[in-house]
């Protein structure tokens, strides 16, 4: 008799689909979710709870990463993150990073599932197709809309993905600034879209619509609207009565037997005072890994078992492989409050609605620059500014590298804070698969229990840059017909740590892939994984969706064994 | 914000191998380490006599915070439109950072040992505390500390802190009767933390 039908490590975005479609359909479910478990009681729109210190994230000098980068000399610097301060945790509680997304929801587009057919390979990139179609993932895509919550409005779109209907929740309030961008896309000739988000626009069950305080991205909801995995999910199959969530448990190992398949998992109480670190065993008849990329593949190649001397499920050397980040840049430009009329200027100050806009009119990008043929592109989005004063505040002191305090460093703030606001634009587009960007185990630092931390090479495929800095240009001139002033980008091979997947590819081909069709490990046969690593590309869009949507439909293929 | 950014330093490098925060934290490292064996002068901009004068010289004064406090006045002054750090209660969020046993032990004793070193320098340029210069002589004192990395980086830490006491929730103890946010426009956001539900109520 196992302990669980199935045993669900990590509680975010690939855990909560598959806990609540399992716990629904009758099994029981057990849910290790490393983190303490936060309740909606406890997020307050406090900038050193969310921004500032390591409340929500472990402390470095506890569990931290090794980055390396690439030097100027061609060679391979690493990197521990306790020492460089370089936070590579993203929400280690119950719900996960989904607790703390702005909720910028896109669907990934159909051209995503088969990059290599419709692109072709490119040098130096591991471009293959997805063994499953956009058709495939459609109907859990529709899903996330109705039981996760997103708020949008469907209009016919060049580049719009196929779907059926509308949203079930009506687009959130949005900023006057919006229909400043609508405008100056009209005149562009681009086309502006209304961005779906993940937060509702409306009332849904015990959740609160959103309340528009202006602090979202990065901070807990206070109402409930946004649809983290923990409220949206993971409530929902604890009141079933069949799923348990455990939290403050660190999985150290997924054990395995000669066959090859896991017999049991060892665990431990990860609060801070439990310095005993006792280990506790506990066994499934299904074990789902959805820890977040990087950690999914860490857990794996840590597993060793005596049909797999490199780690769980890889034999075929593929686990922390061609790991993806999101490419891609940013860019920002200022409204003088003294260029504006007064009703112009009170549109811009007003807090709390959002900008839901971005564009997709180079999803595919046909320009001459880049050759006959089309190249993959990717999105455009705009945003207010963050909301961290301190954050803002503190980067103002250095004045062309040099340390401004004093009367100077306050009029200096003074001036950003209050004679305008920046409206920002970011770009997304394919992070290429590589040789170059992969996990592997750090030989010399571990964490508190003793484990290997994860070591992170974080190559980049030049070419992103390139089509980077292509949809920077648009970004940029969007915000220049629009009349901002000071408008500057930046694009960089430097990842978002918190836009990332990949290291265990879902494929056909069991040498060139970790799991099959339906994110089962080849080689193991109660083994699912349904976080972000089955992604073998990326696509140019934020992935929580994508996430969410191949966890709903991974649920429904464990219903059927 | 949808993209999580690397984190951010005075100014971008051109080597990948040295960028900001990898130098800053080396800077941190040197100060400590030399503050430990009592070799500060191996990292400060002094003269080789001035060295070794300061090597002779006693500890400076036991309690750091009149000097903090004197510290902070001067990088964020009080003016008559605008708070400084007196209003603020800069030297009492100060006094809470050093006490919160979440931040990295290493960057709470860079702080107060950074107090050691400011006072042998005052003594070394005007034989007498920081805390007994004119304004004039106060900026010269943090220009000159200013002009060494490991300087730099503690002037860099303080302001971090005012800025912190500016414009974090009054729950923390700075932005005394939310004179950052009025002072600033700046619009928080709620519901606000109340005081059973501060970071450190949470992590506890």
């Amino acid at each position: 008799m196992k302990d669980f039908d199935v045993c669900i490590i990590g509680s975010g975005a690939g855990g909560g689909p598959v806990a609540l479609t399992l716990a629904e359909a009758g099994y029981s479910v057990v849910v290790l979710e490393k983190g303490p478990w936060f309740t909606t009681q406890d997020f307050y729109k406090d900038e050193l709870a969310c921004c500032r210190r390591s409340v929500y994230t472990p402390k470095l000098h506890d569990e931290q990463h090794v980055i390396e980068e690439q030097d100027d000399n061609g060679g391979w610097q690493a990197t521990a993150t306790s020492e460089s301060g370089w936070d590579f945790w993203n929400g280690n509680c119950v719900g996960g990073s989904s607790n703390f997304m702005s909720g910028f929801f896109h669907r990934l587009k159909p051209v995503d599932f088969h990059q290599l057919s419709e692109f072709g390979s490119i040098d130096g990139a591991n471009r293959v197709d997805w063994p499953i179609s956009y058709e495939d993932l459609a109907p859990y895509y529709d899903k996330v809309e109705r039981v996760v919550g997103v708020s949008g409005q469907y209009k016919p779109h060049k580049n719009i993905e196929p779907r059926k209907g509308d949203f079930p929740y009506p687009p959130t309030a949005e900023h006057a600034i919006a229909s400043w961008i609508d405008t100056a896309c009209d005149e562009l000739g681009y086309h502006s879209l209304r961005v779906p988000r993940a937060i509702l626009s409306k009332p849904q069950g015990a959740r609160r619509s959103c309340e528009y305080s202006g602090y979202c991205g990065s901070y807990g909801c206070a109402s409930d609207a946004k649809g983290s995995s923990r409220v949206a999910l993971l409530d929902r199959a604890v009141a079933t009565g069949r799923c348990e969530i455990r939290p403050y448990s660190k999985v150290t190992r997924l054990i395995s037997d000669a066959k090859g398949k896991i017999s049991k998992l060892e665990y431990t109480n990860a609060k801070d005072d439990n310095k005993e670190h006792d280990k506790k065993y506990l066994d499934a008849r299904i074990y789902v890994v959805a820890c977040q990329a990087i950690e999914t593949s860490r857990l794996l190649l840590h597993s060793t078992g005596p049909a797999f001397p490199d780690g769980l499920a890889n034999n075929s050397g593929q686990v922390g492989k061609n790991l993806l980040f999101s490419a891609g840049g940013s860019g920002s430009g200022d409204f003088d409050f003294s260029d504006l009329t007064e009703d112009k200027l009170n549109q811009l100050k007003q807090m709390g609605p959002f900008v839901n806009r971005a564009l997709d009119d180079w999803y595919t990008i046909n320009d001459a620059k880049f050759g006959k043929q089309p190249v993959k592109g990717g999105i455009v989005e705009f945003l207010l500014a963050h909301p961290n004063p301190t954050g803002k505040a503190n980067g103002l002191k250095w004045d062309d590298g040099q340390l401004l305090w004093g009367k100077p460093y306050k009029r200096k703030l003074e001036n950003w804070f209050r004679t305008d606001r920046s409206l920002k634009f970011e770009v997304f587009n394919d992070w290429l698969p590589t040789d170059d960007c992969f996990v592997s185990l750090d030989s010399s630092i571990k964490d508190r229990w003793a484990t290997p931390v994860a070591k992170v090479r974080i190559g980049y495929h030049e070419h992103d840059l390139k089509i980077g800095s292509y949809l920077t240009d648009k970004g940029e001139q969007v915000l220049k017909q629009m009349g901002a002033v000071r408008i500057n980008s930046s694009v960089s091979g430097s990842p978002p740590a918190n836009l990332v997947a990949g290291g265990c590819r879902f494929g056909n081909n069991v040498k060139t892939s970790v799991l099959d069709a339906d994110c089962r490990a080849h080689e193991v046969e109660n083994l699912f994984v349904t976080d972000g690593s089955f992604m073998p590309t990326g696509g140019s869009v934020p992935y929580t969706w994508t996430i969410y949507a191949n966890a709903f439909r991974v649920a429904e293929k464990i219903k059927t064994l | 914000m949808n993209r999580k950014p690397r984190p951010a330093g005075k100014s971008s490098c051109s080597s990948k191998l040295l960028s900001d925060w990898h130098r800053h934290l080396i800077t941190r490292r040197q100060f400590l380490l030399a503050a430990a064996g009592s070799s500060l002068a191996a990292l400060f901009p002094l003269s080789s006599d001035a060295a070794a004068e300061h090597r002779a010289k006693p500890a400076a004064t036991p309690d750091p915070w009149p000097v903090i406090d004197a510290v902070q006045q001067h990088l964020f002054p009080t003016e008559a439109e605008a708070p400084g750090a007196r209003e603020i209660n800069a030297l009492g969020y100060l006094q809470f950072v050093i006490t919160d046993n979440t931040l990295d032990t290493e960057d709470r004793e860079f702080i107060s040992k950074g107090v050691v070193w400011l006072e042998d320098m005052t003594f070394q340029m005007h034989k007498t505390s920081f805390i007994n210069l004119d304004e004039k002589d106060r900026e010269k004192v943090l220009r000159r500390i200013a002009s060494s990395e490991a300087g730099e980086n503690w002037i860099s830490t303080l302001l971090l802190y005012i800025v912190e006491a500016l414009l974090t929730d009054p729950v923390y103890g700075g932005n005394t009767k939310q004179l950052g946010w009025k002072w600033l426009q700046h619009v928080p956001g709620y519901p606000r933390p109340p005081r059973d539900k501060t970071f450190l109520r949470l992590l506890s």
